[in-house]
């Protein structure tokens, strides 16, 4: 029983975590209407650069630091090699499938091959139903969900949220608005990037850092999206925390790899069924 | 009329260079080229695999991995586990890669577009961690090694000798290229592009459009499904890790840069990657830092691929020629 209470918990904080960066992926999908294969590398370079900066002047400072880094490495990917191929969907999947070949190799030409393991930034254990858990994954859980709270403060409650949105509603009409499109595009994609960068930074201290982490996260956070149904983010947080709670459960009788074809099979059957998502209907 | 003789011709040139290939490199001992380019051979089906899909039926398939992965499996585990000979190995290995193809193309094709990419991603995935944890059937991460079974016994013909296995795996594929041009150009192949084309409009103009785009992916498998048999054959491997989503999307980077809609343009795309690859990993170590460059400039710079460019060209010098006789209409035909 207890690992199930435990499998089920850390299902819950790896959920949110895993919301975090399919976030970031929905909304440069809704908005730029790509298929960014490199997403996962960007969380991928997320945890790297945290246990680097971590190691130098410590963790806090690594938190705020990797989500900016992530907006200007965002910023200038964008500028460089997505708005030249914007013009056709499948050209986009071969420039980020590039772009993650570069940045794997790159990680690992600096970093190394290595994998290694990071000290969690708060020590200690606290009593949760019967069982002691880390603190800095209960940290790790609040974190993610502050910042997911954030995400949707800003898209509704700001100008450039506003604007965001309006480019997702009815790209022409926000054109003729005189809404910069391009800058709110680039900037979407920028945003994007920094969210998988900090989803990296969230979840460096309780998984493995290395150059090939983003291959296993990319498919997680689109089948998020694709539960959750194109472009519906709330659909997108609840899937995501859905998908990882259900791999968890089945994990704790099953092997993993189990779990894993269970969640596929489900994403297969909500395509198949629900195209539109499993939430469609219930929001907006 | 001239333009499609500028591109038959080119199809010649590299169909006849192939087939001198192996004797040129043994002559002049570079006998590590001979299997560079059977490589190439090989995933170059797989590549076309995606062509055909993209190219001539408007989807984009995420997922042809899992088609030369069965066809793959279907050789390693007829051979090893039921002791068959080369051929039937090599039909169970294609007839479970097209049978693969039915069954999920039954299901995927109701999708389009982004869907229809995540689904056939997320059916590869699938099989992938199904192959990953049936390690007593398929070897599972460690993979499946066995020993091939000769070619032709009577005539002492063995896959062991390199150029032998060159010139059988130089047959096939040429087969399958040569009836991937008959098809396109064929009454289906029409139909192909009329779905690709305008969905609605071909539907009613009596067009089964579901039926059409089953038929385009029951044959991308048959094709993936065939290079995955030869790969089987080549390596005497099979591993999960070749039905992996990243094997899937390198095909539709090798296709989309060679130029998708062409015939050749699967076949001038990997070779490209590959040799590219092999000559830079020579020199430095972490060269898929350039192969990754190389990617993003060629589509920046010829979105239509390097096939796409050439074509163009012969297009727009044809046009120039006309243009003399007409030049009131070439101002037109440019902006187009």
């Amino acid at each position: 029983m207890d690992l199930v209470i435990a499998l089920t918990i850390n299902g819950l904080v790896w959920g949110l975590i895993v919301a975090l960066i399919a976030l970031g992926l929905s909304i440069i999908f809704g908005l730029l209407d790509i298929i960014n294969v490199a997403h996962g590398d960007f969380f991928m370079v997320g945890t790297v650069l945290a246990l680097v900066i971590a190691g130098t002047t410590g963790f806090w400072i690594a938190l705020v630091l990797v989500p900016l880094i992530g907006l200007a490495l965002g910023l200038v990917i964008e500028r460089l090699v997505i708005r030249p191929t914007i013009s056709a969907a499948s050209l986009t999947i071969v420039t980020t499938f590039g772009l993650s070949m570069i940045l794997q190799e790159a990680v690992r030409a600096t970093f190394g091959a290595q994998a290694r393991r990071m000290a969690a930034p708060i020590p200690g254990t606290v009593p949760l139903f019967g069982l002691e858990y880390d603190v800095y994954r209960l940290f790790a859980a609040v974190f993610a969900m502050l910042c997911i709270a954030a995400f949707f403060l800003f898209l509704s409650r700001t100008r450039l949220g506003t604007w965001i949105r309006a480019v997702r509603h009815d790209r022409e009409t926000a054109t003729a608005l005189g809404i910069p499109v391009t800058r709110v595009c680039a900037f979407t994609f920028g945003l994007g990037t920094a969210m998988a960068l900090l989803g990296g930074a969230i979840a460096a201290p309780i998984t493995t850092v290395e150059f090939r982490t983003g291959v296993d996260i990319l498919p997680v956070s689109f089948m998020a999206v694709v539960i959750g149904g194109l472009g519906n983010l709330k659909g997108t947080v609840a899937a995501a925390i859905l998908l990882a709670v259900l791999e968890g459960l089945i994990s704790s009788f099953a092997d993993p790899t189990l779990a894993r074809i269970t969640s596929l099979a489900v994403m297969s059957g909500v395509l198949l069924l629900k195209p539109k998502g499993l939430f469609a209907g219930a929001t907006r | 009329m001239m333009a499609s003789r500028i591109k038959w011709a080119g199809v010649a040139v590299i169909a006849a260079g192939l087939a001198c290939a192996p004797l040129i490199l043994e002559q002049t001992g570079n006998l590590f080229w001979i299997n560079v380019i059977a490589e190439i051979m090989i995933w170059s089906l797989l590549a076309a695999s995606v062509n055909l899909l993209l190219g001539y039926v408007g989807l984009l398939s995420f997922g042809q991995a899992l088609y030369f992965g069965f066809g793959m499996y279907g050789v390693a585990i007829g051979v090893s586990h039921f002791g068959l000979g080369l051929w039937p190995a090599f039909f169970l290995g294609v007839g479970a890669a097209s049978a693969m193809a039915a069954i999920s193309g039954a299901v995927a094709v109701r999708l389009t577009w982004h869907y229809f990419a995540i689904i056939t991603v997320v059916f590869s995935l699938i099989f992938y961690f199904v192959a990953m944890s049936a390690k007593s059937i398929t070897g599972g991460d460690d993979g499946l090694s066995f020993s091939t079974p000769a070619l032709w016994e009577a005539a002492g013909l063995s896959l062991t000798d390199r150029v032998t296995q060159f010139y059988f795996i130089y047959m096939i594929v040429f087969a399958c290229f040569a009836a991937f041009a008959l098809l396109v150009a064929s009454p289906l192949g029409m139909r192909f592009a009329a779905v690709r084309d305008n969905e609605n409009r071909a539907s009613l103009i009596g067009i089964n459009v579901y039926l059409t785009r089953w038929i385009a992916f029951v044959i991308a498998g048959f094709f993936a499904g065939v290079g995955g048999a030869l790969f089987a054959l080549f390596g005497r491997y099979a591993s999960a890790s070749y039905m992996f989503y990243h094997v899937s999307g390198e095909a539709v980077v090798w296709s989309i840069v060679g130029g998708t809609g062409t015939l050749l343009g699967p076949f001038v795309g990997t070779a490209l990657l590959i040799l590219f690859r092999e000559v830079i990993s020579g020199i430095w170590e972490n060269y898929l830092i350039a192969v990754g460059a190389l990617v993003i400039l060629v589509v920046m710079f010829a979105p239509r691929g390097i096939v796409g460019i050439f074509n163009d060209l012969i297009s727009r010098r044809e046009r120039s020629k006309e243009g003399r006789e007409d030049s009131e209409i070439e101002p037109l035909a440019q902006a187009d």
